[in-house]
């Protein structure tokens, strides 16, 4: 059974169709990339996906279960877990506290009111942060990080709670090319845990990466492959790697 | 426990144990204000539950203080009910019903935002000190006055100092529960909540479930506060309910620093404390200063009084970062 199953997405604007009957799917460890030049619907797909916006028609199964019209916390405690363009993590808290505040999210009101229980996180927070390269920051608030160390923080917030499937939106955006060999390590170790769907506009640091690539065009699915068939389907060259 | 909340603490606990110096100088008018300021000290910390720590900007929060008030006046007047125990459980009850209205009606569906909150609960206020003045069964504008002093295991609690340790013991009570629930985890899922509501959804937290349960909590203690407010000065008016006690409570935190408990309950004991001088001195130009400081601080320190020490440590966290690296 597929991992995660995006089956005939729809989504409009008004007028604009920004997808249209778009499928694709994610296996259990495996990488997917998913491209196409801005504009192209990507965002749009990964919001339908992680629940920022309901899809008009379609299907969004995440092992099997069906997500399509429920609320981003149904999708998170489903399995789901999205690092967003820009780092959106807690910028006056603490390292720890950020991933305390990841790991605790899906306990109950009278659990989280009794502190004890905050005690049953702390081995999996000293394991992310060594993971992660955060060692130095632990207790730092996160406002002091360095760009790179935000956008790890977050994808270690996402990864907390053991997700089925990370969903990264452009993880390497304004990362140096140490920092973005760097998340490409971490991006592989997750994989080994979940399925990861990565939107990202660079070609160069996905082809490597991704065991498929996906790549969108006008709201619509224009190829789907390994990063050698999407290399080499001259459709794509003419949508995408032209105009990069 | 944080050094500033045990600096905080350290300061509260020091005001019962001094104060009786004060009533036994035979300053009965001080204690009275001293009572007062713990009455609205509750009040405050409701704000502060409510939008300090988890960003719903209620601008409305003396409706709770004030049904509070009247429910405890009608007890106490129409039912002869004076048993303070008894009268603050019904302020309790009428907290937990009054605040679970509001709060389905706030957050039971989509994210809403907080200026919409702040004009929802400051309609409410203002519905509420218009049908006050305007119900005969509740005084009109007279409100309910003479209102019987409170009992206590039997004996009448008519004593000022009496009072003074019964609304002290309350504030105290509300406000441990208050820094309990801030260091819990539930107090970093309200904060989260708060920072970014969106981003709480998508790691899984029951955003609409936490904003209620905190809702409640804080009209509970806004309503008794209000009880408490009526049995110590004998009377409840519509003005207690109203817009102008709103606006104090939302001035009071401005100015201390939404986002602690200390900043706000300071802001709160220096204005009560000069209020009622400064008004028969300066009658018309006192309002006016009150507004030119909350101007001022909203310019120069958006984060209030408190964040004048936060602002050095800042510094000195970003020479050290800076060093760092």
């Amino acid at each position: 059974m597929k991992l995660l199953e995006v089956v005939g997405i729809s989504k409009k604007f008004g007028n604009l169709a920004a997808l249209t009957d778009v499928s694709i799917h994610v296996d259990a460890n495996e990488i997917v990339g998913l491209i196409g030049p801005n504009g192209s619907g990507k965002s749009t797909l990964l919001h339908s996906i992680c629940g920022r916006t309901i899809a008009d028609g379609g299907s969004v199964l995440l092992n099997g279960k069906e997500l399509v019209t429920t609320n981003p916390m149904v999708r998170a405690k489903s399995g789901m877990a999205i690092k967003f363009q820009l780092a959106r993590i807690y910028v006056e808290k603490t390292v720890r506290e950020n991933l305390m505040i990841s790991l605790q999210a899906k306990d109950g009101m009278w659990s989280l009111l009794r502190s004890g229980t905050s005690k049953k996180f702390m081995p999996r927070i000293e394991e992310l942060i060594v993971e992660f390269q955060l060692v130095d920051y632990a207790d730092t608030e996160a406002k002091y990080l360095s760009h790179g160390q935000q956008q790890w923080l977050e994808i270690a917030m996402a990864m907390a709670s053991n997700p089925s499937i990370l969903l990264l939106d452009e993880p390497t955006a304004g990362m140096s090319p140490k920092e973005r060999a760097d998340t490409a390590k971490l991006i592989k170790s997750a994989s080994a845990k979940c399925g990861v769907l990565i939107v990202e506009h660079d070609l160069d640091f996905i082809k490597n990466l991704c065991d498929r690539i996906t790549v969108l065009h006008h709201g619509s699915v224009a190829a789907s492959g390994t990063p050698k068939e999407i290399e080499d389907d001259p459709k794509v060259k003419e949508v995408y790697l032209t105009r990069v | 426990m944080k050094k500033r909340t045990r600096i905080g603490l350290a300061i509260v606990c020091a005001i019962p144990i001094l104060s009786p110096l004060l009533f036994m100088a035979g300053n009965d008018y001080l204690i009275q204000a001293a009572t007062r300021i713990f009455i609205y000290g509750i009040l405050v910390l409701s704000v502060e539950m409510c939008w300090g720590q988890t960003g719903i900007f209620t601008f409305g929060q003396a409706a709770f203080f004030g049904v509070g008030g009247y429910f405890a006046g009608f007890l106490a007047t129409h039912e002869n009910i004076t048993d303070i125990g008894l009268i603050l459980l019904v302020a309790v009850a009428v907290g937990i019903l009054a605040g679970t209205l509001v709060a389905l009606f706030l957050f039971s569906g989509k994210r809403v935002g907080e200026l919409y909150v702040a004009l929802v609960t400051l309609v409410i206020s203002f519905v509420c000190e218009k049908l006050a003045n305007s119900w005969t069964f509740v005084g009109s504008g007279n409100g309910i006055p003479g209102i019987p002093y409170p009992t206590i295991f039997g004996k009448t609690l008519s004593s000022s100092i009496g009072l003074f340790f019964v609304a002290f013991g309350i504030f105290a009570l509300a406000m441990m529960m208050c820094i309990g629930i801030i260091q819990s985890q539930f107090g970093l899922a309200i904060n989260a909540v708060r920072d970014d509501e969106e981003r709480a959804e998508f790691f899984g937290y029951n955003r609409s479930a936490l904003q209620i349960a905190i809702f409640i909590f804080s009209a509970v203690l806004a309503s008794v506060g209000g009880a408490l407010f009526a049995l110590s000065e004998g009377f409840i008016s519509p003005s207690s309910l109203g817009l102008a006690l709103s606006t104090s409570t939302v001035l009071w935190v401005v100015l201390g620093g939404k986002g602690t408990f200390f900043g706000p309950l300071i802001a709160l004991a220096l204005l009560e404390s000069v209020n009622v001088e400064m008004r028969s001195i300066l009658p018309s130009l006192w309002q006016i200063l009150i507004g030119v400081m909350l101007l001022l601080t909203m310019i120069f320190l958006p984060k209030g009084l408190t964040s004048l020490g936060e602002k050095s440590r800042n510094n000195r966290k970003n020479r050290e970062q800076s060093k760092k690296s």
